[in-house]
């Protein structure tokens, strides 16, 4: 007798690694210390201690598609995205930020991050160009590696979310 | 020596022509791989930049599209292409050289780093040196 696999049931094997298989906040909070240094500044430090609610906040991220796909998401008030791009910009920063500034900036740095997580991740994948504005919505939060820190007293966090809901459980 | 930068984020197009020119470079800047062939064609032989640094994540034209155009037309031969870029998998560049790319920098770098290179590829301008 045939049976026919309707794929309604998961197979066991039907499994697919979350971020925290792959990498931890350790990493991803090295990652960002290396990108501060070089791009914000030799003197410039990421403390690894939660500064607690952003006001304003506005986030900058890249996709990564690949054996594990999510986004690699930086989030921060507007008026340390703000600072930020002047740091990034130095001597080059205009005296008025425009908003285009500001999201071209802060998207470099989440480019930064990003690709060097990417990089950090098992087998080949793609990453996206940056966007900036409203981070995508978690949906899974079993799939989240985030790491909270501080950048001149200003909160400041990074995740590293999937961007697939979980897996329905195994009947 | 003359340098064309390419890179869709203006912020670091900015920190590379600013460590280009603290060298001695003199830099012209597009925002994508198109843009900097426009740039090139509109040149002489001898008004050629002698370094193109250039991203991989681009929109219009990435520069893996970028390098593979420029190699292509034997006229552009004498440039010397460097890759700035977060791709940081060793795939990805072996692609770019093999590609036709010369060096590959990473982002996050230094000035050093870019410096470090450019004495590699015999590209640091003689007021550098000194």
């Amino acid at each position: 007798m045939t049976t026919l696999d309707s794929g309604e049931r998961r197979r066991t094997s039907d499994t697919r690694p979350v971020i925290t298989d792959l990498i931890d906040e350790v990493t991803v909070e090295s990652i960002a210390q290396e990108a501060w240094i070089s791009l914000v500044g030799e003197d410039e430090v990421l403390v690894p201690l939660p500064g607690g609610p952003v006001a304003d906040p506005v986030s900058s991220w890249v996709d990564v598609v690949g054996p594990w796909t999510g986004s690699v998401v930086l989030t921060t008030g507007r008026r340390t995205a703000e600072e930020l791009t002047r740091a990034l910009l130095r001597e080059h920063s205009p005296e008025v930020l425009e908003d285009e500034d500001v999201a071209d900036a802060f998207g470099e740095i989440a480019n930064v991050v990003g690709g060097n997580v990417k990089a950090a991740l098992p087998g080949s994948s793609g990453l996206s160009l940056p966007d900036v504005g409203e981070a995508p919505a978690l949906r899974n939060p079993d799939d989240l590696c985030r790491v909270e820190l501080q950048w001149r007293g200003e909160p400041l966090s990074i995740s590293v979310q999937g961007a697939l809901p979980p897996l329905p459980a195994v009947s | 020596m003359r340098a064309l930068v390419i890179d869709d984020s203006r912020a670091m197009r900015r920190i590379v022509s600013g460590i280009l020119e603290g060298l001695g470079y003199e830099t012209q800047q597009a925002g994508h791989g198109r843009e900097g062939l426009d740039a090139l064609e509109g040149l002489a032989p001898d008004q050629l930049p002698d370094l193109v640094c250039v991203d991989w994540n681009m929109p219009v034209m990435d520069g893996l599209q970028f390098v593979s155009a420029v190699r292509s037309n034997p006229g552009w031969r004498s440039m010397t292409i460097m890759m700035v870029t977060s791709e940081s998998e060793h795939t990805q560049i072996v692609r770019a050289l093999a590609a036709g790319a010369h060096e590959y920098v990473i982002k996050p770098f230094t000035a050093d780093a870019i410096r470090d290179k450019l004495a590699l590829l015999g590209l640091l301008p003689q007021e550098a040196v000194l």
